[in-house]
C-alpha cells in the first residue's frame, strides 16, 4: 500500500511541491495585504508607498506573516517526527502532552521565577515538555498491542493530567485567566521584534530535515534499526529534543494551534509517500499555507476585530480529523 | 441617625437576585466583592469576613488574620461559612453565580451592577449599604461626592475627543466601546467613543496593534489587566510600546492615560474605588492641558 501511494506521488512528482509553493506564496501575499489599516496595492507596486504603509508592512503585517510561515512550518515538521518515532499517525504535540506539559513550564516560570527573559522561559518549557514526552514514550511501550487507536487515546489522556495539574496550579496562584490568553494560538500580539524566537524553532527544524532519513528508519522499528547500523535510542532521543524545542518556542510565542501538525502531515503522507528526504519540505510548507489560511480567516471574519488563530484551526482541524478517522481503510498503525 | 430601622427591625432588601429578609441589623458581615468591600469600608462598617486573594493594597487591612478568609473572588469555602453563622453574605459579578448556594446557608444579597448602569449601580448599593447599617448620612455624603466629581469630569471630557478603552493582558490587547464593562466612561461621563463599532462584550473584542493605529483615538486609556492580578505578564506598556501605537494622535500627544486597573477593573464599582478612577482621570485630563 506504501508502494503504492509512493509511486503515484512520484508519477506526477512535481505537481504536489509546485501547488504547496503556489498556495504559500499566494497566502502569504494576502497576508501581507489583508488587515485593519488600508495598503494601497497599486502604490506600493508603482514604489510609491507613503512611509505611513511602509511602517505598517514593515513593523506589522511582514513580521505576522513571517511567524505564521516558520511556526506553521516548525510545527507540521515536529508533528511528522512524532509520528514516525512513535510509529502511530495520531500522535502529534497536542495530542502527546507535549504542548500541555509546555504550558505547565510556562504556569511553573510564571509562579516560581516570574521575571525570567523569554528565552529562559523557553528553555523551562522546553525541558517540561521533554519530561513529558518521555513519559509518553515509556507509557506507550508498555501498550501490549501497539492498537493505533489507543496510543493518541492515551496521549490525550496523559495531557488532560497535565493539563488538570496546570489549571490547579493557574487557579491556585490566580493564572487561571492568563493562562487562558497564553494557551489560545493567536497572532494578533505578533509586531516586529516579538516574534524572533520562532526563528529558534524553525531553525531547530529544519535541522531536523537532515536527519530525516534516520527519523524515517526509525519508524520502522527498533530492530530494523539496529540491522541497519543505527543507535535507535539516541535518534529517538534527538527527536524527542526537537518536538519539545519547537513546541515550546512556539507556545512561547503565539500558543497553542491545535491539530496542524497532525492534519497536514497525514493528508501530506497520504499524497506524497512517506519518504521523508523527499516529502518533508513540501509537507512543511503545507503546514505553513494551512496556518496562513486559518490566520487570514480569523482576520477576515469578524474584521476588524480577529477570531484567534488557535480557535479557528481547532475548528477546522477537529473537523478533518475526524474526517482522516473515519475514512474508509484509514492506516491507524 | 437619622431615620431608617431600628437595630431590631426586620430589613427587606431587593437586589438583583430577588428580595432577601434580614431580622435584624447585621452584625457579622461576609462579603466576596471587592465593590461592596470598598464601600463598606468608606461607610466605616465593620467587615467579618472577605476573600482570602486578591484584595488589593489600599484594603491592605483586610489581609489581615483577624479577618476570616471565605474563599476566592469566585469560589465560596462553603464550609468555614457555614461554621461562621454570619448575619449577611454580600455577593456580585464574579462570586453571583453562587447566591443560591450560600442563601442556603445565610442570609446573602447580591450587588451586581449592570455594565451599562455602573454609576448608577455604585450609587444605588452605597444608599442600599447606607441604609442596611444606618450609615444614611455617610452614604449621602459620599454619593453627593461622586456626583460633583462626575460632573467636572464631564465638563472635561465633552471637548477631550474620541477615547477608547482598552485592556492588555499577555501581550494581547481587547478594546471596549459603549456599553461594555468599562462604556461607562462614554454612557455616563459623555467621553465620545473613539471607535463607534466596538461590541459590548464583557472581556471586550481581540483586536491587533493596526486596529490600534487605524482608530486613532485622541486618548487611549489603558486597563493593565497583568499588573491588577499581580501577575508577571509583559507589563501594558512594554506592550504598547511599539511603533504603530507610537503613531497614534494618543501617543505623540502623551495622552496615553494608564488607568487605576485595581479600582477600576478589580475592585469595580465600589463608592469610594469610583471616586478615585474620577479623579485620576480627571487629573489625566487636566495634566495634558
Amino acid at each position: 500500500m506504501q508502494s503504492a501511494v509512493e509511486s503515484s506521488g512520484a508519477g506526477r512528482g512535481w505537481l504536489v511541491p509546485a501547488g504547496t509553493v503556489i498556495a504559500l506564496v499566494v497566502l502569504s501575499l494576502a497576508s501581507v495585504l489583508v488587515g485593519v489599516g488600508h495598503v494601497d496595492v497599486a502604490a506600493l507596486l508603482s514604489g510609491r508607498a507613503d512611509p505611513d504603509t511602509l511602517r505598517l508592512l514593515l513593523v506589522s503585517r511582514v513580521p505576522r506573516t513571517a511567524a505564521i510561515i516558520l511556526s506553521g512550518m516548525a510545527i507540521t515538521i515536529a508533528a511528522v517526527i512524532m509520528q514516525m518515532l512513535f510509529r502511530n499517525r495520531f500522535v502529534e504535540p497536542t495530542t502527546a502532552g507535549t504542548v500541555e506539559a509546555a504550558s505547565l513550564g510556562l504556569v511553573l516560570v510564571a509562579i516560581l521565577a516570574p521575571g525570567l527573559p523569554i528565552l529562559a522561559r523557553m528553555a523551562a518549557a522546553a525541558s517540561v515538555a521533554l519530561v513529558a514526552t518521555v513519559l509518553f514514550l515509556r507509557l506507550v511501550e508498555r501498550i501490549p498491542a501497539r492498537s493505533g487507536l489507543i496510543v493518541p487515546l492515551a496521549g490525550l489522556m496523559l495531557g488532560g493530567v497535565i493539563q488538570a495539574v496546570t489549571v490547579f496550579l493557574a487557579l491556585r496562584f490566580d493564572l487561571l485567566q492568563s493562562l487562558a490568553t497564553w494557551t489560545n494560538g493567536d497572532f494578533s500580539g505578533v509586531l516586529r521584534g516579538r516574534y524572533e524566537l520562532l526563528w529558534i524553532g524553525f531553525a531547530v527544524a529544519a535541522g531536523a530535515y537532515w536527519v530525516a532519513d534516520r527519523f524515517t528508519v526509525a519508524g520502522m522499528g527498533e530492530s530494523f534499526a539496529a540491522n541497519l547500523g543505527l543507535d535507535h535510542r539516541r535518534i529517538v532521543a534527538t527527536g524527542l529534543v526537537i518536538v519539545s524545542l519547537v513546541t515550546s518556542a512556539s507556545v512561547v510565542t503565539v500558543g497553542t494551534i491545535p491539530f496542524l501538525g497532525l492534519i497536514v502531515a497525514n493528508v501530506g503522507s497520504l499524497v506524497m509517500g512517506d519518504n521523508l528526504r523527499r516529502t518533508l519540505p513540501w509537507i512543511a510548507v503545507s503546514g505553513a499555507a494551512f496556518l496562513l489560511a486559518c490566520d487570514l480567516a480569523g482576520r477576515l471574519i469578524r474584521h476588524p476585530y480577529e477570531i484567534p488563530v488557535g480557535t479557528v484551526a481547532g475548528v477546522l482541524g477537529s473537523a478533518l480529523f475526524l474526517m482522516l478517522l473515519l475514512r474508509p481503510g484509514t492506516r491507524l498503525g | 441617625m437619622s431615620g431608617g430601622p431600628a437595630a431590631s427591625e426586620e430589613i427587606r432588601v431587593r437586589h438583583a437576585q430577588g428580595e432577601t429578609v434580614l431580622p435584624a441589623r447585621p452584625a457579622r458581615v461576609f462579603t466576596f466583592d471587592l465593590a461592596a468591600l470598598d464601600t463598606l469600608d468608606a461607610l466605616g462598617v465593620a467587615v467579618a469576613g472577605v476573600p482570602g486573594s486578591n484584595v488589593p493594597d489600599y484594603l491592605g487591612r483586610y489581609r489581615g488574620e483577624e479577618y476570616l478568609k471565605i474563599g476566592s473572588l469566585f469560589e465560596p469555602d462553603f464550609e468555614a461559612i457555614a461554621a461562621a453563622e454570619p448575619d449577611l453574605v454580600i455577593v456580585a459579578g464574579r462570586s453571583s453565580p453562587r447566591y443560591a448556594e450560600l442563601s442556603r446557608i445565610a442570609p446573602t444579597i447580591d450587588l451586581t451592577v449592570a455594565p451599562d448602569a455602573y454609576l448608577q449601580g455604585a450609587k444605588a448599593n452605597a444608599a442600599l449599604l447606607g441604609l442596611i447599617f444606618g450609615k444614611e448620612a455617610e452614604a449621602g455624603n459620599l454619593v453627593a461626592g461622586l456626583d460633583a466629581a462626575v460632573a467636572s469630569l464631564q465638563e472635561a471630557a465633552r471637548p477631550a475627543g474620541g477615547v477608547l478603552v482598552i485592556m492588555t493582558n499577555g501581550g494581547k490587547v481587547t478594546a471596549y466601546g459603549p456599553g461594555s464593562r468599562f462604556g461607562w466612561i462614554h454612557d455616563d461621563i459623555g467621553f465620545a467613543p473613539a471607535a463607534t463599532e466596538v461590541v459590548a462584550a464583557t472581556h471586550g473584542e481581540a483586536v491587533s496593534f493596526e486596529y490600534l493605529l487605524q482608530i486613532n483615538p485622541d486618548w487611549l486609556f489603558v486597563v493593565d489587566r497583568d499588573s491588577a492580578i499581580g501577575s508577571a505578564g509583559a507589563s501594558a506598556a512594554a506592550t504598547l510600546d511599539n511603533d504603530l501605537v507610537a503613531a497614534t494622535k494618543a501617543a505623540r500627544n502623551g495622552r496615553i492615560v494608564y488607568v487605576d486597573t485595581v479600582r477600576w477593573y478589580l475592585v469595580g464599582p465600589g463608592i469610594a474605588a469610583v471616586r478615585t478612577v474620577i479623579d485620576e482621570i480627571a487629573a489625566a485630563l487636566g495634566k495634558s492641558r
